[in-house]
């Protein structure tokens, strides 16, 4: 495989929340070499890392649509709902949303303090 | 898993359309998924399509999270809102419905965007779990420090993450041309990938390894894990490792002899090279040292993430083989009480495995027995052994989980001690005992010997117990042996064998291996041995300088005596076996042990085939032919060949990459022929489809990669064994026969088998030889009562060591009748005397000392032929009836014999010559190939010559005595030089210089002989030994000595058959000594009888001493 055809770095995407550093690839909504899948949102994005697939994206946040924060997509950090909204913001608006959203949100913050789950690493590992 | 939001649009219609249907399956998907997509991603939709469709089939009082009851009618909620993707237009699918085509539209989006957020989730996780390892602390500290010094030693233990994190800094950091040393090759692929994985491959083909046969690396590789081995190997090369900004020397404590030398080379570069960068990493075993060594490096210590662990002492009682008692075998009572105290103290559902140390395989196969015995009553224990002699699916077994409410049980030895890092580890027994090899340089003799282990290691082993939470470590010695252990464990410099290393120092021309600065130097007596046994072995001369077979054997990656082996084959056209041979020879046995240590009786039956009567090598060398026949009569079936004959497939395969190198490195250095092409196009393509398609299953099997962890089964009466072990083990391709047949020309290497199995008797006399030589003068002799002792009683005795018995795997351990000399008709004959024709010498490729000290694999030489061959030093009496070759064994041969000592002086000098002919060849062929073709090796004819008579010398057969002369004899073997004198020079050795030898008296002919300074003799110099006898040549009748009758019959030799160009010691004395008269052959001779003083040819003084004698009566 020619190194040529991975996109250029384009810098480090950082969560303004949850402080999540990871680089990205493409900031838009069109990450180049996709199924033509598109993003309703203008969105960090990196190559899935995860998948063997070279054409498959990942996306890492985006800004809220309130505050304009940088904010991963991680369910402690925000909430997509036709546009982007950080947690905070959505809690401050959270009667504007339907009940399965209230309901959602509502759950996200009793689960909150247990945010941490187990590592699933059962790979061999190094010290 | 997340499920699907719920879809609020019912489709009443939906139970009449068919979505199981394969054709609308696959039209949808041709139309929605990329043309390239995978196989498993469309499968993987499908059934994350038909959970979709359980979940909306449910009623609806149980759906939402949490039963919230029923959701208001809202307005405009739609979890397809949710979701921030959008497909692209879509397109009329035909034969299926808008509607369907929608439904299918609005699954696929689900998917994707759970697909999201399955990799976010893990992303997530990666980094949570990389920024809560201890060392993430310490980035800017270690970037800073790495930055403004030279050197920087960070100081962490185990689980503080510096092996995979401090790589990743340096790469952030922008750091190129970064090497990552380890001291396990399965070290350097598993953080190899480990890395790539964490930096999310963002460096994808930038961070590869390279270990011995294998390399991913590329020109875009910007840093590589690799073997310290390896990279002492790139040293030697170019000391100055111009292809590296930063060095990361990893595992820094284990103290390896490979890791303790490359440090000292690398402060050695390091003033040539102030660009460098060093980073070594250690666990905190004795940082200092290293610090100081690097002139005082800046230390970067990262404290461990351990749990608390409870120790408890609990000393073994001496009735239990505890302090004073010694038991022939381990006692595994101590160790059951352990696992009945954590039966009784812990409830099953609380986890945590138990790892037990111990020092060796004896010690592992008791325990494991016991508590087998114990986990079959109690169904709570799944007992698994781990030592590196299992089999690497054994040793895999280790990592799989056990059922619910099992405990598993890791009987290891220290392998489990820092290599390999097992998780789940709550509770820990440590022996406090270690087996390890040291070497003892007098008697030439690795042994393997029981000791405490150091306190360094028992906290490492503790530690084990604290990884994942609090632990409890149950020491089975006393605090007050703990008080007494050693701070850290000796370096493996200072216990090893030093041979490999001064010749890798000598080929890198780091001068006096006395005087380098090693970190701690090894005995200055080992060092002194190794330099010794390189002279001995004719790789270091007199003046300690590499000799040109010495440089070679400093590229090949084994054992002197191997590769001894490999030069000497290329000469005979024994080139193809003798390279298999060096090849199984260096690595480890292939023949597995199992759990209890002894192989079941049906793989020694199964083994009896491959044996040869003429020893372990060639019966290694069947057992690897045999194994390629296997392999090239089709895929698959090797691996149950080898199961069934009880042998590690994966030894053989290391011996084929290892097979390889060699011949590469003998032809790089022109000592074979270049490999041979295909020739006709259709071979040509055909070989190159088999490749392409091996290729595409080696690729499947890498993305598939990673083994699934399976749940251990509760064992029944066998050791634990994983769910589907055997059965799947037979499925899907052998991914190693796949690597196999793309990395070896597997017609080449089975023409080269059948070849082998091919060879007619005197060839493999001829390969004996050739590896006897090699071997050589590792050799041993059967103790003279063996005939009356059991096969199991056998005895040896090596020039230094007495009383040394025969590995159990050994050929010879059930056969011993092959080395005794008086068999069948000899025996009838009568030799009570202890003559015989059949006398056996043992070459041996190592002497290991366990409980016992052990040959290990032996080659049987006929004794008398091998020891005139090879012996470094030859010693006779006036009439050489007596010989001892070597200072240690003697042999007592009749006159008549006298010709073959003549004839293995010739055949030696002979042979040094070709040899030396060879190996010139290849010098000039390295320094410039202008010189080209008129500067080719030895004649085929010379070496033709050579063979024949070599062999014609191997089937003599002469009655003799072989015998291992008493210490006390050895000490008075000679007559030293003062009593010498009175002899004059013999005529056997006409042709020869001889000089009187000022040690051991007598005159040195050549460089091994020495005639007549053996004490103890009468001093009959043999003239009543006279008798008649009529030259059959010349006929000639007068009375001789067993001398002068080998002298005169040389002197009047017939040109032999094929003797046109008969070697300067068989020239006949009439050629040498012309008209002129001036030959070289004349000696000054004081005759004793008239006083004269002459210059005679050998026959000359024969003539003359003649003519004072009296006639003969009658
Ligand atoms: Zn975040
Ligand atoms: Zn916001």
């Amino acid at each position: 495989m020619e190194s040529s055809k991975e996109p250029p770095l384009q810098g480090t995407f950082e969560c303004e929340l949850c402080g999540l550093r990871v680089p990205y690839s493409y900031y838009g909504q069109k990450p180049p070499n996709t199924y033509s899948v598109t993003l309703l949102e203008d969105s960090y994005v990196m190559r899935d890392p995860f998948t063997p697939e070279k054409d498959k994206f990942l996306i890492l946040g985006s800004e809220c649509s309130l505050c304009s924060k940088r904010v991963c997509v991680g369910t402690d950090c925000s909430l997509f709902y036709a546009k982007r909204f950080c947690l905070p913001c959505a809690n401050l608006h959270l009667e504007e949303f339907p009940l399965e959203i209230k309901q959602d949100l509502e759950k996200r913050i009793r689960s909150k303090p247990q945010s941490s789950r187990k590592g699933d690493s059962k790979d061999r590992k190094k010290k | 898993m997340e499920c699907p939001e719920e879809e609020e649009e019912e489709d009443t219609a939906a139970a009449a359309w068919d979505w199981g249907h394969a054709a609308t399956r696959s039209r949808l998907e041709e139309a929605h998924f990329p043309a390239k997509a995978e196989a498993a991603e469309r499968s993987e939709f499908w059934a994350f399509w038909e959970r979709l469709r359980r979940f909306r089939g449910r009623p609806a009082g149980e759906k939402g999270p949490g039963g919230a009851g029923p959701p208001a009618r809202r307005q405009g909620y739609d979890a397809r809102w949710r979701i921030n993707l959008r497909l692209p237009r879509g397109r009329e699918v035909a034969g299926v419905p808008e509607a369907r085509v929608q439904e299918f539209r609005r699954a696929l989006l689900h998917f994707l965007d759970f697909q999201q957020k399955r990799s976010f989730a893990r992303l997530a996780q990666l980094q949570r779990d990389r920024a809560a390892l201890p060392i993430a602390r310490f980035r800017e500290a270690l970037l800073t420090a790495v930055a403004r010094s030279p050197v920087v030693v960070v100081a962490g233990d185990t689980g503080c993450g510096k092996s995979t994190q401090v790589p990743q800094f340096l790469l952030d950091a922008g750091y190129t041309h970064v090497a990552c040393t380890q001291p396990r090759r399965i070290a350097c692929i598993a953080l190899a990938q480990r890395v790539a994985y964490e930096s999310l491959q963002r460096y994808g083909n930038q961070v590869g390894y390279q270990i011995r046969f294998e390399s991913s690396c590329s020109s875009a590789t910007r840093i590589v894990f690799l073997t310290e081995g390896l990279l002492l190997r790139q040293a030697q090369r170019d000391p100055t490792l111009p292809g590296y900004h930063v060095l990361l020397v990893d595992e820094a404590h284990e103290r390896r002899l490979h890791g303790d030398f490359l440090l000292g080379l690398l402060r050695r570069l390091l003033p040539a090279r102030p660009d460098l960068k060093l980073v070594l990493m250690s666990a905190t075993i004795n940082i200092r040292l290293f610090a100081d060594y690097f002139g005082g490096a800046p230390v970067v210590q990262v404290p461990g993430r351990l749990f608390p662990i409870t120790v408890l002492y609990e000393p073994i009682p001496p009735e239990e083989g505890g302090a004073g008692g010694r038991k022939e075998r381990l006692d595994p009572r101590p160790y059951l009480r352990v696992l009945q105290a954590i039966d009784h103290k812990y409830p099953p559902e609380e986890r945590g495995d138990l790892l037990v140390f111990l020092s060796g395989v004896a010690e592992i196969g008791a325990v494991v027995e016991a508590a087998q015995a114990y986990a079959t009553h109690t169904q709570r224990w799944v007992v698994l052994p781990l030592h590196s002699t299992l089999s690497v699916a054994e040793q895999d077994k280790v990592f799989d989980m056990p059922p619910p409410g099992v405990r598993k049980c890791i009987v290891s030895t220290n392998i489990a001690e820092t290599s390999v890092t097992i998780d789940g580890v709550r509770f820990v027994v440590d022996s406090g005992k270690v087996k390890e090899v040291s070497y003892d340089p007098k008697a030439k003799m690795q042994r393997l010997q029981e000791f405490w282990i150091s306190r360094a290691s028992a906290e490492q082993r503790k530690g084990r117990a604290g990884r994942t939470g609090p632990g409890v470590c149950y020491r089975l010695y006393a605090e007050s042996d703990y008080d007494g252990f050693a701070a850290y464990s000796v370096p493996e410099i200072q216990r090893v064998a030093l041979d490999a290393l001064v010749l890798q120092m000598k080929s890198m021309g780091l001068g006096d291996p006395r005087a380098f600065p090693f970190l701690e130097p090894p005995p200055a007596a080992s060092l002194e041995t190794a330099v010794g046994y390189l002279k001995h072995q004719g790789a270091l001369d007199p003046e300690e300088e590499l000799t040109p077979i010495g440089s070679l054997l400093a590229e090949l990656p084994v054992e002197v005596v191997v590769g001894k082996m490999l030069v000497l084959g290329t000469l005979f056209g024994l080139a193809a076996p003798t390279l298999t041979t060096a090849a199984v020879l260096s690595v480890p046995s292939p023949f597995l042990r199992s759990g209890s240590g002894r192989c079941d009786p049906d793989c020694a039956t199964s083994r009896w085939p491959l044996e040869s009567p003429l020893g372990d090598p060639l019966t290694l060398l069947n057992l690897f032919d045999a194994w390629v026949q296997v392999k090239s009569e089709g895929r698959g079936g090797s691996r149950r060949w080898c199961r069934r004959r009880g042998l590690e497939e994966h030894r053989l395969y290391e011996a084929t990459n290892l097979r390889r190198q060699f011949q590469e490195l003998l032809r790089d250095h022109r000592l074979l022929e270049p490999a041979a092409r295909p020739s006709d196009s259709y071979t040509r393509q055909r070989h190159h489809r088999q490749r392409r398609e091996l290729q595409r299953l080696k690729r499947e099997h890498e993305q598939g990669e990673g083994r699934r962890r399976k749940v251990l089964r509760l064992q029944d009466e066998r050791a634990g064994s994983s769910s589907g072990e055997e059965g799947e083990a037979e499925r899907g391709p052998d991914i190693q026969d796949v690597k196999f047949q793309l990395r070896h020309n597997v017609s080449e290497l089975q023409a080269a088998a059948s070849a082998a199995q091919g060879l007619s008797r005197p060839q493999l006399a001829l390969l004996q030889l050739v590896l006897g030589r090699g071997l050589y003068p590792q050799l041993a002799v059967p103790d003279p009562f063996n005939g009356t002792r059991k096969d199991s009683d056998q005895i040896f005795h090596t020039k230094e060591k007495a009383g040394i018995l025969l590995h159990p795997t050994s050929v010879f351990a059930n056969s011993p009748e092959l080395l005794t000399p008086d068999q069948g008709a000899e025996r009838r004959r009568g030799s009570k005397d202890g003559l015989s024709s059949r006398h056996q010498v043992l070459a041996f490729v190592s002497l290991l000392e366990t409980n016992k000290p052990y040959l290990v694999n032996c080659l049987r030489l006929p004794a008398l032929q091998a020891l005139l061959l090879l012996a470094r030093s030859l010693d006779t009496n006036a009439d050489c009836t007596r010989i001892v070759a070597d200072s240690w064994l003697e042999l007592q041969v009749p006159a008549a014999a006298l010709q073959l000592l003549s004839t293995a002086l010739r055949l030696r000098a002979s042979w040094e010559e070709v040899l030396g002919q060879q190996l010139a060849c290849r010098r000039r062929g390295l320094g410039s190939q202008a010189e080209g073709a008129a500067e080719r090796g030895p004649s085929s004819r010379q070496v033709g010559q050579l063979t024949r008579e070599l062999l014609t010398f191997l089937q003599t057969e002469v009655q003799y005595g072989l015998r291992r002369l008493t210490p006390l004899e050895q000490q008075h073997l000679y007559v030293g030089p003062t009593v010498a004198t009175a002899v004059g020079p013999p005529s056997l050795f006409q042709g020869m210089e001889m000089v009187p030898d000022e040690v051991k008296g007598g005159y040195k002919v050549g460089g091994f002989l020495t005639f007549h300074c053996l004490a103890g003799e009468g001093d009959l110099y043999a003239e009543c030994l006279r008798s008649f006898w009529t030259c059959p040549r010349c006929g000639l009748y007068m009375p001789f000595t067993p001398l002068e009758r080998v002298a005169h019959e040389d002197a009047c030799r017939p040109p032999g058959p094929e003797g046109e160009e008969p070697s300067p010691a068989g020239l006949s004395e009439d050629v040498v000594q012309g008209p002129s008269g001036a030959s070289a052959l004349q000696r000054p001779y004081d005759c004793p009888t008239c006083r004269q003083q002459l210059l005679l040819t050998p026959t000359e003084i024969l003539r003359h001493r003649k003519q004072h004698q009296a006639p003969p009566e009658g």
